[in-house]
């Protein structure tokens, strides 16, 4: 019988560390196709890299890092929006060590000199109506490139020095056109939503990756200039056309699209769903659903 | 109800979206003022030009109205989704915000003429009035992964999402409201074709 049960016990685990191995690479696709060749930050096994070139693109705060002496097959770019980084110290600098990277638990941490340039890439940005939907979005005009030195400038051997040389999230000043190297940063923290924090407490206003990635829709009558100061009089309640009542909405939102072919249909995962429903709640009448008789429920 | 897809990904270290939205009706005489409150909001949601921060001090004025109201409350619905992709998490609450706007109409009121401003004041009051509200936000929050068509959870639930504003949790916020302001109703009839989910508290 003990047998039988350790058979069975040792099928078990097989099964489930094959579905372990099994499970991430099954998903993996999607992320991939949509930037190809570049080994997002835990592709890159743990250890340090020189750091060849950085770019920081503020339309959506990632940052392009090429690297020298990566291991072979593993691509020599990462593109991420998680990366922190710290001043090397004067002691390292004098034993002659240059800008690297380091990956420590799948964490990227770039560790650079006080003069190194990131190049930055700054997206000039319109509110436009496009003509199709009759809806406002940001559009991307033109882009300017400069360079930020985040460590440069009067901040070393301040008060704060002591921070610079802990990895840390840093948010680039505000840009300013015309001048070819930003020093400075505009907010730091130990999470990036502290950084955006301190960056808006300066400038009251979020960072241009935050305010970019931001995508805000409204509908009814509050967008019209008219309606602050509405009219209080009124007779007769508005006679309606059709059954539907009058009503707004607004709402933002910044999670990051996904960059499918077809978004209409959207798919909802067969599990986790919840609601007053019960387990399947589909009575609203968004058709994409992929579940839900759109019967009432009661 | 985890399934196992959900154990498995939470086993690997994914990040968890919820997108959940909540459906409030409230009826009676006194409910008309709640659309100050919610119009407010909007305005100074435009104003700081969907500023995530500023949408969610406005979100929370709302959840705290909407708790002082709580005698006003007659009928709520609520639905929500996990997700483990971020695009898929995006592309559920974009459509989450087209199918709340099309149970009213919103189409810009042309015919508010300055003759009205001759006539004697009066001002229908509505007896009923919904607000939708949906949120995104990483992580888990049991309180709004539930059924919340019963009072004290729905109590539970709003208090929650305030927590989330707080907590720098929220990655989207959307309000719905119908009647779009004071003079305009909202019938009963209109709440059950165009609210079929609502469920009586």
């Amino acid at each position: 019988m003990s047998r039988k049960f350790t058979i069975l016990l040792l099928a078990l685990t097989l099964c489930w560390t094959t579905i372990a191995c099994g499970g991430p690479s099954e998903t993996n696709p999607q992320a991939r196709n949509v930037s190809a060749p570049v080994a997002t930050s835990t592709q890159l096994s743990n250890g340090q890299y020189p750091v060849q070139q950085v770019e920081y693109n503020d339309a959506d705060g990632e940052y392009t890092v090429f690297l020298l002496n990566t291991p072979p097959g593993k691509p020599p770019v990462i593109r991420t929006q998680n990366l922190q980084m710290a001043r090397l110290t004067e002691e390292e600098i004098k034993a002659g060590q240059k800008s690297y990277l380091k990956v420590e638990n799948g964490q990227p941490a770039l560790y650079l000199t006080e003069d190194f340039k990131i190049e930055y890439v700054h997206n000039v940005t319109e509110t436009q109506v496009n003509p199709q939907t009759g809806q406002q979005e940001n559009v991307v005009v033109r882009r300017e490139t400069g360079f930020w030195s985040p460590f440069a400038g009067a901040l070393a051997g301040q008060a704060i020095g002591s921070l610079l040389f802990r990895p840390q999230y840093y948010v680039p000043p505000v840009y300013q056109p015309g001048v070819s190297v930003i020093r400075g940063y505009g907010g730091y923290g130990s999470s990036y939503n502290q950084a955006v924090d301190r960056y808006r407490t300066r400038y009251n206003a979020p960072p241009a990756a935050v305010r970019n990635r931001q995508n805000f829709r409204t509908t009814g009558r509050i967008r019209t200039p008219s309606y602050t100061r509405q009219p209080t009089v009124r007779t007769a309640p508005r006679i309606n056309t059709g059954s539907r009542p009058s009503g707004s909405g607004y709402g933002t939102n910044t999670l990051r699209p996904s960059n499918r072919a077809n978004p209409s249909r959207v798919r909802r995962p067969s599990s986790g769903s919840f609601g007053s429903g019960g387990r399947s709640f589909g009575s609203g009448r968004s058709g994409s659903r992929s579940f839900g008789s759109g019967a009432r429920r009661r | 109800m985890t399934g196992w897809r959900d154990r498995f990904s939470r086993m690997t270290g994914r990040t968890r979206f919820v997108v959940c939205r909540l459906f409030i009706h409230l009826a009676g005489q006194e409910v008309a003022p709640l659309l100050g409150v919610v119009n407010r909001s909007a305005r100074q949601a435009i104003d700081a030009e969907g500023d995530l921060k500023i949408l969610g001090e406005g979100l929370v004025e709302i959840c705290q109205s909407l708790l002082q109201y709580d005698e006003y409350w007659l009928s709520a619905a609520n639905e929500g989704d996990v997700f483990w992709d971020e695009g898929e998490a995006s592309d559920y609450f974009n459509a989450l915000f087209t199918d709340s706007a099309e149970r009213y109409l919103s189409e810009p009121d042309v015919d508010a003429s300055a003759s009205e401003f001759d006539q004697p004041l009066s001002l229908p009051v509505t007896r009923n009035v919904v607000v939708m509200i949906t949120v995104a936000y990483e992580g888990e929050v049991p309180e709004l992964e539930t059924d919340l068509s019963n009072v004290s959870a729905l109590k539970n639930g709003l208090k929650a999402i305030i927590n989330l504003h707080y907590q720098e949790n929220l990655q989207a916020i959307q309000v719905h409201f119908s009647p779009a302001q004071l003079g305009d109703e909202l019938t009963n009839d209109q709440l059950l074709q165009h609210f079929p989910e609502l469920l009586p508290l």
